[in-house]
């Protein structure tokens, strides 16, 4: 492919080394579920990588339940959890800033009977403590995004942990984590009885993930069928993808922090970049409280989605606003939740360094950004 | 034989879950090695008896308190019915 990439919030490449553990047991046949030797390999290689992926997070290896990636874990975090306490009607707790799947798990459960209710954020995303705390008390569950994905606010999720369950004895806390594992060290699952993964972001593929389980936990499975994973997740092991994630949880363990560090300076350069244009803003907190490589803005004049088409057409690859929710013809809920207007939710843009960006691509990506503005701002009558 | 019990922790999966869980990590332990069963399915407190019965497993202790049962299950050499590895 021509041209510079920018989305690694939406994907990004595998690190060489996680593809060819997952070619080497794509030749592997084999269940780790069956009894005779073919299953040795497979079963080994599960369990491997449960254990590397446990202790990237400081928990216990029988903690993990491996998933197609980090939106199946928030459904199974949410639904699982409140099917096995029974729930009903469920009183749950999120904040605004979740991801469309934790919120959606939550509508879904909530649709018939039951309440959601929005903890408060600051105008650079950060959850009120006091208005988690405020909503905690007769709720079932409550959930905190620890890295968000399109502003990037990465919450102070201890305390947070702590007033939910101060306020609520016996709430169940979920934390998800798939902006951060591998990027931001964890002791204890930050103190969640359920910590969502997935791969993407340490440079595993997409489509494996894990819900991490405090014991003493109940859970009970959204997809049924098998004694897979504890009789927590049903089906047949992705055996290539979950070693390929564990193989990436060992070297996100072992290059965390200078993966971090490089993202982090990448962004700075970036941020800088994009805010000589006139009329541009940085949405989210500074750049110590952001996902590393994160920069989201919102460009006057403009929309975003216009705004990322014609980078596309300067072959650099970024997403409008999110990542995620492209194509939904809605402005983001995140940033109308942080208290900013509907045009700077609709004219945001978001551009996510990976940890092989480098200078001369941030330099290439500035450079088409102002042109990009420069040209879309010609032709617009309202532009400023 | 350590009495250190290994734990199959099944809570919020429903019967035959948790027995299906016992059996597989039961399954190949030494003669004399001890499990120790979570669960919340209250037709755990029928169905673990029975399948101790069946299988020839001793079941130690079984107890419950706010809704989760604890149940100790102790090995025996050449249960009924186990799988053949």
């Amino acid at each position: 492919m021509r041209g510079v990439y920018f989305d690694h919030g939406a994907a990004s490449p595998l690190l060489p080394e996680v593809r060819a553990e997952m070619e080497r047991w794509l030749a592997v046949t084999g269940s780790p579920m069956s009894l005779h030797e073919w299953a040795r390999g497979p079963a080994d290689a599960v369990e491997e990588a449960r254990a590397d992926v446990a202790a990237l997070l400081g928990w216990h290896p029988d903690t993990v339940v491996f998933t197609a990636g980090a939106t199946e874990a928030r459904n199974l975090a949410v639904k699982g959890a409140m099917w096995a306490r029974g729930a009903n009607p469920p009183v749950l707790v999120a904040d605004p800033l979740a991801h469309a799947s934790t919120l959606a798990a939550c509508r879904s459960l909530t649709r018939i009977a039951g309440e959601l209710r929005l903890a408060d954020v600051d105008a650079e995303g950060r959850v009120v403590v006091s208005s988690l705390a405020a909503l905690a008390p007769g709720a079932d569950l409550v959930t905190i995004t620890h890295g968000q994905a399109e502003v990037g606010t990465v919450q102070d999720a201890v305390p947070l942990v702590a007033a939910a369950r101060a306020a609520a004895q016996g709430i169940v806390v979920h934390v998800d984590a798939e902006e951060t594992a591998g990027l931001l060290p964890m002791h204890d699952g930050l103190g969640a009885d359920l910590l969502s993964i997935g791969g993407r972001v340490m440079g595993a593929p997409a489509w494996v993930g894990a819900l991490l389980v405090r014991p003493g936990t109940p859970l009970h499975p959204i997809i049924e069928g098998g004694l897979e994973e504890s009789g927590k997740r049903g089906g047949a092991h992705d055996v290539p993808a979950i070693a390929g994630l564990g193989l990436a949880a060992r070297i996100a363990h072992r290059e965390m922090h200078a993966r971090s560090a490089w993202m982090r300076a990448c962004a700075d350069r970036l941020a800088t970049g994009l805010l000589a244009t006139p009329g541009v803003r940085l949405n989210g907190p500074p750049a110590a409280e952001r996902l590393p490589g994160h920069v989201q803005v919102s460009v006057a004049g403009v929309e975003g989605e216009a705004l990322a088409l014609a980078l596309a057409a300067r072959d650099v690859a970024a997403s409008p606003g999110s990542a995620c929710t492209f194509g939904a013809g809605k402005a983001s809920p995140v940033l109308e939740a942080m208290g900013r207007d509907d045009e700077a939710a609709r004219s945001a843009v978001l551009l996510v360094a990976g940890p092989s960006t480098t200078d001369d691509e941030i330099d290439l990506a500035v450079r088409a950004f102002a042109d990009s503005v420069d040209t879309l701002r010609r032709m617009s009558p309202d532009a400023p | 034989m350590s009495d250190v019990p290994r734990t199959v922790d099944a809570l919020g999966t429903w019967c035959p879950v948790p027995i299906a869980l016992m059996r597989r990590a039961m399954t190949g332990s030494a003669p004399g090695a001890l499990f120790e069963l979570l669960a919340d399915d209250p037709l755990v407190a029928i169905d673990l008896p029975a399948w101790c019965h069946d299988s020839g497993h001793v079941l130690e202790e079984m107890s419950d308190a706010d809704g989760v049962w604890r149940a100790r299950v102790r090995v025996v050499a050449n249960p009924r019915g186990a799988p053949r590895r």
